[in-house]
């Protein structure tokens, strides 16, 4: 990801099967991920209804608990830590570098780097996106749109996390006989502290362990690890 | 509720709102707050059919089962005082709590309507209220 390259890839097969080929990582993780939110769907109806059912009150249809906030709130805790995770690993790389690991860029370049080498304005190559010719507000807005838009999904996750969590949380204590909380109240709750850190620890743990451990392990073909015969030292080479 | 025609993102939004459903906070707010004034008006005739109707399946269960005679007879023996015009009523999902000038009610929604779950309730610090009747 740190090589700099004005190459396009070359022209792909036609038909179903070069789209397929072309788009097969997207397409893996879209799929997977439909498959597992309905997994988790299908495996909280049939814990909140054990819920209920523990209680001695109505159970609900599996089209109703879609439209829960306790099926929201679980589902938005987990987006708004995996955003942040991408929006602090973006960012951070910028900056913070770690020898040895392909996850950085090698030692000499921390930094936003030079018009030269992010190929902007004047460096700009004719396979440019448009916004990297311009100038302004534009380019200065399009070098940092990963970042603005990983950081903008993570806060209105989290905001999303919040409403639903207090939501879900209040029904919870009705049932329990208790009075709810306001939104307020409930940002500074155990329940919504707990669901938030414990998603961030994982997050951070993944990202840690990635960066330090593909320093010294590989995997031949993948280019999340350095070639398999890379020097433990070499920094920012990817397979 | 099963089958509506409701997408998640439009529920989503109703759920900040804090109810887990397509109907209208306020309609939800209404029915709730027409269920807890039925059961006063109920208590206040000394109507315990209608009383008992208005209680959760549950909430019946208990309170037959600790006074040991049918719902009708255990509520005439306990004689619950009427908690009077509902002040507030909160509602998150298919629970909520209706606070009273006197008392406080919570209610689930069953297939039938919103029932009471617990009344003749008096909130303590810290924990939860404590309940005269109320389910097992």
């Amino acid at each position: 990801m740190t090589e700099h390259s004005s190459r396009t890839t070359p022209p792909s097969h036609r038909g179903l099967r070069g789209f397929l080929r072309d788009n097969g990582l997207g397409l893996f993780f879209t799929v997977s991920f439909l498959l597992a939110l309905f997994g988790q769907a299908i495996a909280g109806h049939a814990d909140f209804n054990n819920q209920l059912a523990t209680d001695g009150l109505q159970q609900i249809s599996f089209g109703e608990y879609l439209t829960t906030s306790d099926f929201a709130v679980d589902v938005s805790e987990n987006w708004q830590s995996e955003y942040l995770q991408f929006f602090l690993y973006v960012g951070v790389t910028v900056w913070l570098l770690q020898r040895g690991s392909p996850e950085s860029k090698e030692m000499h370049k921390g930094g936003t780097e030079s018009d030269e080498e992010q190929m902007v304005g004047p460096y700009a190559k004719d396979s440019s996106p448009k916004w990297a010719k311009a100038g302004g507000w534009r380019r200065a807005v399009y070098s940092n749109s990963l970042l603005l838009f990983m950081g903008t999904v993570f806060l209105l996750s989290w905001l999303v996390q919040s409403i639903t969590g207090v939501a879900a949380h209040n029904e919870q204590r009705l049932r329990q006989l208790q009075a709810p909380l306001s939104w307020a109240d409930y940002l500074g709750s155990a329940d919504f502290w707990n669901r938030t850190l414990q998603n961030w620890q994982s997050e951070l743990l993944a990202v840690a362990s990635m960066a330090v451990l593909s320093i010294y392990l590989r995997q031949r073909g993948s280019p999340e690890s350095k070639p398999v015969g890379a020097a433990h030292g070499a920094t920012g080479v990817e397979g | 509720m099963a089958g509506r025609a409701c997408g998640v993102a439009v529920c989503l939004l109703l759920a900040v709102g804090g109810v887990g459903g397509c109907a209208t906070p306020a309609e939800r707010r209404d029915d709730v707050r027409d269920a807890a004034a039925a059961f006063q008006a109920a208590l206040g005739a000394e109507a315990y059919d209608r009383v008992c109707a208005v209680l959760a399946p549950g909430t019946v269960e208990e309170l037959e089962g600790s006074a040991g005679s049918p719902c009708e007879e255990a509520l005439r023996a306990q004689s619950p005082v009427p908690g009077g015009a509902v002040r507030r009523t909160d509602v998150y999902g298919n629970q909520a709590r209706a606070v009273l000038s006197t008392d406080t009610l919570f209610l689930s929604r069953f297939a039938s309507g919103w029932k009471v779950v617990a009344a003749d309730c008096e909130p303590r610090p810290q924990e939860p209220y404590e309940c005269r009747i109320k389910g097992g």
